[in-house]
């Protein structure tokens, strides 16, 4: 079952400016879901209208198979967020945040101790959140959002604005209490190296559209399929022909010709043929396209 | 149960907040006027020989509904609701498991007993001035004891008063996300209100209903109706405003 599932969901901020078309997002259960696209592409429009902070224009959208707009309240409770920059009183201590929040869920007020180590704040005492770096900023926020035990977590770019130790605590706490305790998580980030390590799932949007959605191992094959062989020799002309004459899609770029990896087996039989045809090969490399490139690759066309 | 809990919730965030602090300065400012003149004279009220607690309530009232009071209502409900601006906290408060109806009205409750406790720091400080320099010159308490009815219908009717001025400033606070437009136009609609005071339709300004308690010839008018009726057609605007926003966060 879907934890999130949108359907034909789209968005328009003016007649002419569409922000979002026809999304239909998946979040499966119990998966940490790597929501990525440049800035602007419509992320934090998607995770605003899941949130019900913006304004349902068309489409469906529904949480823990229920849709959202009947049942706000009660899918609400079961749903931590992080939207954007921390949202911190900050003339109050990182406790009296929590104590806040902690009213509204009536969740137990040992939670309040509990979160505070979760994210390593417990020894803040009396410090303002506002004297707090951004590192310790995001990190209440996340304490924020796990305070009531939500099965649901949304994070929109979390970890902007964060040093790479900051980014790989962030990183470590999200995998550990995905694994511990079951959580769903959607984590949108413009940067696939950031979160590539701990999603299990990827959605790639791009102007408002979704590009691609499914696993990371999907991904990878994707990026399998993507990947070439290069050859440098002494006559590129004769060595297209040669490889086309195997049955091989290859062409001449840059004066290199490319062949679309599929076997390791196609690079020992094409060699052997050049050699067996007199011609010189200078070098043999396989391209393979990295998952940040495939990511640029999808979001520029 | 639920809307007492989202009370609470909004009352922690006046914890050290700019609106709290006002509510110590503002309602202590004018006693402790009143304490430093007594000193200053060596005198207390003991002096007014009649009515001594009514002479001192009514004269401090006075200089406080006539500006301060409006003012300090205007800069306490603009801050509060100002304060999930500020912090850019609605996108969380709205994303949390609360009716709209229910956000909106604790805020607003929260706004008010900002104010009673605004009027309660005041009542204290005229129960100083009346007392402590009694204390220090004749060392005997006041003669007279004081009027607790009479203080209790006052201090309700001045703050049946800033029921709409707490109402168009929350108003304005939710639609916009700049303090200075929200002190702006209140600090402007009283000082309208003041100077339109003998303009027989004055009462159409309401920012006008706590100075006109003080303002000669217009004691007799309906201030209290009027400002209730003003106060509730504002707080249905607002809320209709408020629930019907497209972006909340």
């Amino acid at each position: 079952m879907y934890c999130i599932e949108t359907k034909n969901l789209s968005h328009r901020f003016s007649e002419k400016e569409v922000v979002l078309n026809n999304i239909e997002l998946q979040v499966p259960e119990g998966s940490i879901y790597g929501f990525l696209g440049p800035n602007g592409a419509g992320k934090t429009t998607t995770l605003k209208l899941i949130l019900g902070l913006l304004k349902k224009q068309e489409g469906s959208i529904s949480i823990f198979g229920k849709p959202f707009d009947k049942h706000r309240i009660e899918i609400l409770k079961q749903v931590g967020s992080l939207i954007e920059s921390p949202s911190l009183y900050t003339h109050l201590t990182a406790k009296e945040n929590l104590k806040i929040w902690q009213k509204v869920y009536q969740c137990p007020m040992s939670r309040i101790d509990e979160v505070l180590a979760i994210v390593g704040l417990s020894e803040t005492g009396k410090k303002k959140a506002g004297k707090f770096s951004l590192g310790m900023k995001q990190r209440l926020s996340i304490a924020i959002a796990l305070l009531h035990s939500p099965t649901l977590l949304i994070l929109d770019e979390p970890t902007n604005g964060l040093d790479p130790s900051g980014i790989l605590e962030i990183r470590e706490l999200l995998t550990k209490i995905n694994k511990e305790n079951g959580i769903t998580i959607i984590i949108s980030s413009h940067l696939l190296a950031e979160i590539e390590k701990m999603v299990t799932h990827i959605g790639i949007i791009n102007k408002g559209e979704i590009l691609f959605q499914g696993t990371l191992t999907e991904l990878h094959e994707q990026q399998t399929k993507t990947s070439s062989i290069v050859f440098e020799t002494n006559d590129n002309a004769q060595t297209n022909q040669i490889l086309q004459a195997k049955g091989l899609q290859s062409s001449i770029k840059n004066e290199q010709v490319i062949v679309p990896f599929t076997d390791r087996k196609v690079i020992a039989e094409s060699v052997a043929a050049l050699v067996h045809a007199n011609i010189e090969v200078y070098q043999v490399s396989t391209m393979k396209n990295d998952l940040e490139s495939i990511f640029i690759d999808l979001t520029k066309n | 149960m639920n809307f007492i809990y989202s009370v609470q919730s909004e009352w922690i965030k006046t914890k050290r907040s700019s609106a709290s602090w006002l509510c110590i300065i503002g309602g202590f400012f004018i006693p402790l006027i009143y304490l430093l003149k007594f000193f200053y004279d060596g005198n207390s009220i003991n002096s007014y020989k009649v009515d001594i607690w009514k002479i001192l309530f009514n004269q401090m009232w006075q200089n406080m509904a006539t500006f301060l009071l409006p003012m300090g209502v205007i800069l306490a409900s603009s801050l509060i609701a100002q304060l999930e601006f500020k912090n850019n906290t609605w996108k969380q408060v709205h994303a949390s498991p609360q009716s709209f109806t229910r956000i909106f009205f604790a805020k607003f409750t929260v706004i008010a007993l900002m104010t009673l406790k605004f009027f309660l720091f005041f009542n204290i400080g005229i129960l100083v001035v009346g007392v402590l320099p009694s204390l220090v010159f004749d060392h005997k308490l006041p003669i007279q004891g004081i009027p607790i009815t009479y203080f209790l219908r006052a201090n309700f009717n001045y703050f049946v008063t800033c029921l709409p001025i707490l109402a168009i400033q929350y108003l304005i606070s939710l639609k916009f996300n700049n303090f200075l437009v929200a002190v702006g136009i209140g600090l402007l609609g009283l000082i309208g209100s003041l100077i339109a005071m003998p303009w027989k339709y004055v009462y159409l300004i309401p920012y006008s209903y706590s100075p006109m308690t003080v303002f000669p010839g217009k004691k007799d008018f309906p201030i209290y109706m009027y400002a209730f009726v003003y106060f509730g057609i504002i707080m249905i605007i607002s809320y209709i405003i408020y629930v019907s926003k497209k972006e909340k966060g």
